[in-house]
């Protein structure tokens, strides 16, 4: 499995890295804005993409439309302080196969990855 | 300000800790900031927020609760004030003021923005607050050690007199 990790802290990259790490994940590239994610998608095709929200250049959910434009159906989970209901419904509409709002327990992250990847546990 | 307004931001702080740092925050008693306060020599993670909310939340680390905090966080070795803890500290804040925003945000149309978090690293400077503002200081407590949250912010139905 590998997985795009795309979040402008880098605090919030490690944390993540360490948890998909923590369950034997270690195919992991980085991406700090949404450009880079739509990017990185188009260049190579990913297991499952966690997708923060506000980031500069591009955000999150304008990432996740274009990726979908392209017609990749790569699962994207948003990983997110953006808890209001009204931002879960418009990720959902663009696409998102998950939602993860910060703060996480880390086997949060893993069971909404293993939930929309179909892995087992 | 009305104190209730620091009860997301709390349940943010509380939710943080359990969460991702696998331990309790204990709250103590809230206290207004005083201009005459002692000069901070502290970490110091101070977020913005606009629109239907407005306001200012900090939150203040001494040095080695930040550093307990940056290592449960990313679980590697901490033993200076470097970039991951001031990166560290700058998540907090924006985690727990996003967690607060989206509880305040609740009846709005108009939802409030987080500015990008700052985080202020020295000693013996002083945070001048502007004498209008009212700022709320809630010290906790932790296992990783002793850190306060302060608040000032209004919204919308504040500032119209509606609770």
């Amino acid at each position: 499995m590998n997985v795009l990790i795309v979040d402008d802290s880098t605090t919030m990259r490690k944390i993540l890295i360490n948890a998909l790490k923590s369950v034997g994940i270690t195919d992991i590239d980085e991406a700090c804005d949404g450009q880079q994610a739509v990017d990185a998608t188009l260049a190579k095709q990913y297991s499952v993409v966690l997708m923060d929200w506000n980031m500069p250049n591009m955000l999150g959910i304008d990432a996740l439309k274009r990726i979908r434009l392209a017609g990749n159906q790569v699962p994207v989970i948003m990983v997110t302080t953006e808890a209001e209901k009204g931002r879960v419904i418009e990720a959902l509409k663009a696409g998102a196969n998950n939602y993860v709002i910060k703060p996480f327990k880390p086997e949060a992250i893993i069971a909404k990855i293993q939930e929309v990847t179909g892995a087992a546990k | 300000m009305k104190v209730e307004y620091i009860n997301p931001f709390v349940e943010g702080v509380n939710n943080l800790f359990t969460t991702m740092l696998d331990c309790e925050a204990k709250r103590g008693n809230v206290g207004v900031v005083q201009d005459n306060d002692p000069p901070t020599q502290s970490i110091v993670a101070i977020i913005g927020l606009s629109g239907s909310v407005r306001g200012c939340v900090t939150m203040v680390f001494p040095a080695r609760t930040a550093m307990h905090v940056a290592h449960r966080l990313l679980g590697s070795t901490i033993d200076k004030l470097d970039q991951d803890v001031m990166d560290a500290m700058a998540e907090m804040v924006n985690v727990v003021a996003g967690a607060a925003k989206a509880k305040l945000n609740e009846d709005e149309n108009s939802p409030a923005q987080l500015s990008l978090p700052t985080v202020i690293l020295g000693r013996d400077y002083r945070i001048q607050h502007p004498s209008w503002s009212v700022w709320l200081d809630i010290p906790f407590d932790s296992p990783l050690g002793p850190f306060n949250l302060c608040v000032s912010i209004e919204t919308d139905h504040s500032r119209k007199g509606v609770a």
